[in-house]
């Protein structure tokens, strides 16, 4: 559960309780209970922290263990719930795959089928709209093997578009992607949060700053951290500071640009603070729990 | 929408592994007739089994799909979609293995429906091993491993399953009959494992979280 309290989204698209998923001894989700309302929530983490499965269960790809989930007030506990649930839901995984023979069109379109749009004429109008919204109208008829990795992320936020869900689950879509790609993609969830729930999960703490009204930090399965991007911030305030040399008590540390080390944790007594950053208050928050954080 | 998903699931058909196997377990067959001298009937059995294992080699792909994770939460329901793959490919299995009984010269050829029976168990059982591993695991394309399993496990009952279990006898083995009762009993055992897995993993129910 988080050591914070925000007030929740005045109507949640998303209310999970007690979520708990193992996998073999391993608590990849343990009592995770969120609630999620309109626009876009980021979900940061370390590697193993238990966004992926989150992000699974969510999208009723997977069942969990213990706990329940209404989206849009669906629940996937019934079957009939579960295809509700399907309906008003797109999903971009983790590495998602292709059949690469498949042309950006037919393959957003076989995704549209298995949507239930059945109408050969509304459902293609429907492709060329999601196509088109994701900048891939020019290249529609090539197939995805030709296309390069950014596009094909985005052939799959096109899968993930069509339909028009209410509620939009996205696994590390930017990874891989070159700083161009990066900003693009960042336009393109920012224009999909509007008017919809998006819950976005990623290692990049900058696209969290940029796009997300909310954000929820993810440990060893459990929800760490739930709030605005602000207030992460500011869990690092009087946290982060500059000195000319390595600060062995800092629990992280690295030389910046200009030669000078940047310090997150305890400061000493008269340490020159600077400005946190959500990178900072996202570090603390982890409190050591990750070994991929390491002073350079 | 199944008549609209036919055409891109046809298309999504691991159609290369199927066709191999198609071609060599076709091939495997032929072998009684490229020999000289009368047909043996051991060796008409023997060609038989190999294709019908080469078969079930080539099904344990038939449920490969590098883009499932992006179709796993879909409205459309998952013993839906497998269901179309399997009658898609089910004619021309058919047919492939009418051709292989064919192939075998009739003097050589052992009694039909025993050997179709060991075929269907073996392909059904590569085809729910495919259907275990895709709802246990996360892999895509989990086919590759599927098949060298299978092989392994064949080579493994051919050599080491006790007498009274055996699955390989010839058709003048006073175990003939028995043995057929144990390949309906995998056949059996394999199809309702093949549907069990095929079936929508169940969530939790709870009324209304807090």
């Amino acid at each position: 559960m988080s050591d914070l309290s925000p007030a929740p989204p005045s109507v949640p698209t998303v209310s999970a309780a007690g979520l708990t998923l193992r996998y073999g001894g391993t608590a990849a989700l343990d009592d995770v209970s969120v609630r999620l309302g309109e626009g876009v929530t980021g979900l940061l983490g370390p590697n193993g922290a238990g966004k992926t499965t989150l992000l699974r269960v969510l999208a009723t790809a997977v069942p969990p263990d213990k706990g329940a989930f209404t989206v849009l007030g669906h629940d996937p506990g019934t079957s009939a719930g579960r295809q509700e649930v399907r309906r008003a839901l797109g999903y971009l995984p983790q590495a998602p795959g292709f059949h690469p023979d498949f042309s950006a069109f037919e393959f957003v379109d076989y995704v549209a089928i298995l949507k239930e749009l059945t109408d050969r004429t509304a459902r293609h109008r429907e492709v060329r709209r999601v196509l088109d919204a994701v900048a891939l109208s020019d290249v529609r008829s090539k197939r995805i093997k030709k296309l390069s990795g950014g596009m094909r992320q985005r052939v799959a936020l096109a899968a993930a578009l069509v339909g028009d869900p209410g509620f939009l689950v996205l696994d590390e879509p930017t990874v891989g992607l070159d700083p161009e790609q990066r900003m693009r993609f960042r336009e393109l969830i920012a224009r999909a949060g509007e008017g919809r729930t998006v819950l976005l999960s990623t290692h990049q703490t900058e696209d969290v700053a940029m796009l997300c009204h909310r954000v929820i930090v993810m440990v060893r399965g459990r929800v760490r951290f739930e709030g605005t991007p602000a207030e992460l911030t500011a869990r690092a305030a009087g946290r982060v500071w500059s000195s000319t040399e390595r600060e062995p008590g800092a629990w992280a540390g690295w030389r910046t640009g200009t030669g000078s080390f940047r310090n997150v944790g305890e400061p000493p007594e008269g340490a020159e603070l600077v400005e946190p950053t959500l990178e900072d208050g996202y570090l603390l928050t982890l409190d050591g729990e990750s070994s991929e954080v390491t002073a350079a | 929408m199944t008549r609209a998903l036919v055409p891109p699931v046809w298309r999504a058909l691991p159609r290369r592994a199927l066709a191999a196997a198609a071609a060599v377990g076709l091939l495997l067959a032929g072998i009684p007739r490229m020999q000289s001298g009368p047909p043996d009937p051991l060796v008409g059995l023997y060609a038989l089994r190999a294709a019908a294992l080469v078969f079930a080699l080539g099904l344990a792909f038939l449920l490969d799909d590098p883009a499932r994770h992006i179709t796993a939460a879909v409205p459309a329901r998952r013993p839906v979609r497998v269901a179309l793959r399997v009658a898609l490919v089910a004619p021309w299995a058919a047919l492939c293995w009418t051709a292989a009984l064919l192939l075998v010269p009739e003097e050589a050829r052992p009694p039909v429906g025993a050997l179709t029976l060991e075929a269907a168990a073996t392909a059904v059982l590569a085809l729910a091993a495919a259907a275990l591993v895709v709802r246990r695991t996360q892999a895509t394309e989990p086919g590759a491993a599927i098949s060298t399993w299978l092989l392994a496990t064949g080579a493994t009952a051919f050599l080491l399953l006790p007498p009274h279990w055996t699955l390989f006898v010839t058709p003048t083995d006073p175990r003939w009959q028995s043995t057929h009762t144990h390949w309906a009993l995998l056949l059996t055992a394999a199809a309702t494992t093949t549907a069990l897995a095929t079936t929508e993993p169940r969530h939790p129910h709870t009324p209304t979280p807090h």
